[in-house]
């Protein structure tokens, strides 16, 4: 590398960190630059119950509507709609959203929503499905047991053969459907439902109130199909909504809702921020104590993991801080610290082994690989366990975890190695061994040998001070090495 | 420096198990004497609200109150008087005794507060209180002792504001909760740290050596059951941050167990081990990559605990009862790294050696040979 691209690769690295701080914290609302809507971008991380409060819905069970065959299994049916109404609200992103039964009713909390109504649009007005066969000009239509009606079937066709209700696009038609998708079971009913009714009207009604009745144009056995009117984005939100909140094993009604606040309030976020910006700052004078140059190489590769890995918390929908994400992005910023340590010690290694700066820089980097893919690869595997089994909360800080995680590795093994090499263009002299903190061990004797039993601070007012005696450093390690 | 590096750590496998099996003592102990006094076993450790289920109290008393947080102190501490007041605990305690016939100590009757929030807005705004419920092990569905508790704490507080606020009508109710961490978290919880286990087990028996899986997944157990006993014996409340904090020890743990092991690794070709059928001084050879890599465990772990102890002292209550385990579970998984796993990685690869080399000579010898050994 030339001198001018060092210059110009640090001045870059500059410029972006100052934006990027700036970005991050600092939000221009009162018409700083001509702007009032910018907010920094750490105040869009969205934050879990605990940390922010939200609001709350209590559902009753609407019994008047149960048959006595529910009523049985009443325990098993309101565990199965609190479990659908969790995978419901998961899929919306609210990840830190809980919903809990206490006495036959169904509580819901959802973080960092000030508004009640906020709940309906989310997760509907929970309610009951069923296709029926349309029958034109009667009062109700028949459901698809009935006896008279076309379709025979064993049992009605209701929101518990849904998997899930989407809005999707028809390009041809420039008008929105909503999608449905059936379990293996309503896959099943369905196809016999739609064979058997080919050609004439299939009717949707939610509780118990007749919706739309598409026309069935040929037998559906692939177990999705598309309700098509001519709806605008909206309308098909909002069916695809009702349906799938339709989908639920009972009838809901609600009781109470209204808005809380944080569990943990919001010192826990101050804590937690204060707690990471003066870490990290401990954290760079240690390691520039330590390791003099190489301290700071990683110092400002450790400021650009903290920006990224606060901007993707804050761009990804599914994460949700919790107090035990606060608590991740802290070990992560420790972890990111952990990847520079193994290789600096490893720089330092080779150096007292007797290669050139260079080449430990060099070696060090490629011999410590091994180590921090492995140890990652491991955390990863964790990660993404996580991820893939647990619900809710586990779910969101297996995320935040996996996201500091390949950060940190972009962040050690790229950037960290990138700005060592534009510092060490300016650097390149055996002399300025101390700079780096590294210093040759004689293995036998176990005796530091250029430094002489000088405090690393020393070393440094002479090397600002007097270059002869650096030089006359240098002549001394010469000889050593020979 | 010159005894640092011939230290002698693998061989002291004994000492090493001393201070581990000492904290599990300690918490055996802790738990049974809670568990003893309280005569139920579900008290031995500090269960959450979360996990337990618990109760509701609302107090609707208007913004203008709740804001202005004198009056806020004023009316929670009465509130909390008479939740924690032990006449109500009796009163308990004796209609357990005469309708059920069953004994329960005072302190078992007394509700303990697990948090406070307000709810709502304007007039309407509610302090709302969750305590726990008396343990289900003595109320079931028959004998409702918490139902009972309820009314009587309800009717206590609504004779303190009928008395002290005669002018004003406040709404007081509580509600009975179940556990809004439900088992199934719990559940989910255990099969993806199994599931992780067993697949990182798998990783690293493909990277390194059966041997250092084996080693790594037993110092994680170490740490995970170190957390449960710290917390135990520091009386920490088990709640679904607890449940995180073990998760993310598991996680972060066993990359300082990969850094030594990844250091055996490269010295068991320096020492001559990649010679087929060779044997070398495995207890030698890890003492030497415990020494080299010791500076950067150091280090990291310095690093690590700087922010989570700031995290800790500045953070409320509740941030400290959650960073507390995760600092216990960091502490472990030091000592683990460091002393347990590579110790068991040692006496696991020797009598593995051993029984190589006794099937090669046909006899067990006295020690085993050292092949190629570079620094012998």
């Amino acid at each position: 590398m030339k001198k001018w691209q060092s210059i110009v690769i640090l001045t870059v690295l500059a410029i972006l960190i100052v934006f990027g701080t700036v970005f991050g914290f600092v939000s221009l609302d009162k018409g700083e630059l001509g702007t009032k809507n910018y907010k920094a971008y750490i105040t869009q991380i969205s934050l879990g119950l605990d940390l922010s409060g939200g609001v709350y819905a209590v559902y009753e069970v609407d019994f008047d509507k149960l048959t006595d065959e529910q009523k049985d299994n009443i325990e098993a049916l309101i565990e199965g709609t609190r479990a659908s109404l969790e995978a419901l609200l998961f899929s919306k992103g609210f990840s830190e959203a809980q919903v809990t039964v206490a006495n036959q009713k169904i509580r819901v909390e959802i973080p960092d929503e000030d508004d009640p109504e906020r709940i309906f649009s989310l997760i509907g007005r929970p309610s009951s499905l069923e296709f029926k066969e349309y029958v034109d000009g009667a009062d109700g239509d028949l459901s698809l047991n009935d006896p008279n009606g076309k379709v025979k079937l064993d049992e009605k066709l209701t929101g518990n053969d849904i998997a899930s209700a989407g809005v999707s696009y028809d390009s041809s038609t420039g008008h929105y459907t909503v999608a449905l998708n059936f379990t293996e079971e309503g896959t099943k009913k369905f196809s016999t439902a739609t064979s058997a009714l080919t050609g004439s009207q299939l009717s949707i009604w939610i509780n118990d109130e007749f919706v739309n009745a598409p026309k069935v144009d040929e037998a559906i056995t692939t177990g999705s199909a598309s309700i098509s009117g001519k709806y605008t984005y909206e309308q098909a939100y909002e069916l695809a909504v009702r349906i799938q909140s339709g989908s639920f094993p009972l009838v809901l009604k609600m009781s109470e809702s209204n808005t809380l606040t944080a569990t943990l309030g919001s010192s826990a976020i101050k804590a937690g921020l204060i707690s990471g910006v003066v870490g990290l700052v401990l954290i760079f004078i240690y390691i520039i104590v330590m390791y003099r140059y190489m301290g700071i190489a990683a110092s400002l590769s450790l400021w650009y993991y903290s920006l990224t890995y606060l901007y993707f918390l804050a761009i990804f929908p599914w994460v949700q801080l919790t107090l035990s994400g606060i608590a991740g992005v802290l070990l992560s910023i420790g972890m990111a610290v952990d990847a520079n340590v193994i290789i600096f010690e490893r720089i330092k290694e080779e150096y007292s082994n007797g290669k050139t700066i260079r080449t430990s820089v060099g070696t060090g980097f490629k011999r410590s690989l091994g180590a921090i893919i492995d140890g990652n690869v491991t955390t990863i595997i964790g990660a993404v366990v996580l991820i893939i089994f647990g619900a809710s909360t586990i779910k969101s800080f297996g995320i935040t975890l996996l996201i500091g995680i390949i950060l940190s590795l972009i962040a050690s093994l790229l950037l960290t190695r990138l700005i060592l090499k534009c510092i060490m263009v300016f650097n390149n002299d055996e002399s300025k061994a101390g700079l780096f903190g590294l210093k040759r061990v004689d293995v036998e004797k176990g005796v530091v040998e250029n430094e002489e039993g000088e405090s690393q601070a020393q070393v440094e007012e002479e090397q600002a001070q007097n270059v002869s005696l650096l030089k006359n450093k240098k002549s001394k390690k010469g000889g050593a090495r020979q | 420096m010159k005894k640092l590096q011939d230290a002698k750590i693998v061989e002291k496998h004994w000492i090493w198990a001393i201070a581990p099996v000492v904290i599990f003592l300690v918490a055996v102990i802790v738990f049974a004497s809670f568990a003893g006094i309280n005569k139920d076993i579900t008290k031995g450790m500090n269960i959450g609200i979360d996990f337990a289920g618990g109760s509701i109290l609302t107090v609707e008393l208007g913004s203008d109150v709740l804001n202005n947080s004198e009056e806020y102190d004023k009316h929670y501490k009465a509130i909390e008087d008479i939740l924690t007041s032990s006449e109500i605990a009796k009163q308990v305690v004796e209609y357990a005794k005469e309708n059920f016939n069953i004994e329960i100590s005072e302190s078992a009757a007394i509700a303990s507060i697990s948090y406070v929030q307000t709810s709502g807005n304007g007039s309407e705004m509610a302090l709302v209180i969750k305590y726990d419920n008396i343990s289900s092990t003595f109320d079931t569905k028959t004998n409702d002792l918490t139902t009972e508790r309820n009314k009587l704490l309800e009717s206590q507080i609504k004779e303190y504001y009928n008395t002290q606020y005669p002018d004003e009508n406040i709404s007081i109710s509580t509600s009975y909760i179940g556990a809004t961490a439900s088992a199934s978290l719990i559940k989910t919880a255990l099969i993806a740290v199994f599931v992780s286990l067993i697949l990182i087990l798998i990783y690293i028996m493909i990277r390194f050596e059966i041997w250092s899986g084996i080693a790594a997944i037993i110092g994680l157990i170490h740490d995970v059951a170190m957390m449960v006993c710290l917390v135990a014996i520091f009386r920490i409340q088990i709640n679904s941050a607890f449940i995180a904090a073990l998760i993310t020890i598991v996680s972060y743990s066993i990359n300082n167990t990969i850094v030594v092991f990844d250091r055996v690794r490269e010295n068991r070709k320096k020492f001559g081990g990649k010679v087929k059928g060779s044997i070398i001084d495995n207890n030698k050879m890890v003492n030497e990559s415990i020494i080299q890599t010791l500076s950067r465990s150091i280090n990291s772990t310095i690093t690590t605990m700087v922010a989570i102890t700031l995290f800790a002292i500045i953070g409320t209550a509740s941030v400290r009862e959650f960073a507390l385990p995760v600092i216990f579970g960091l502490l472990a998984g030091f000592y683990s790294s460091l002393v347990v796993a590579p110790s068991l990685y040692c006496l696991m690869k020797n009598s593995a050696d051993k029984r190589k080399l006794a099937k090669r000579d046909g006899v067990i010898k006295g020690k085993p040979k050292y092949a190629g050994a570079k620094n012998n």
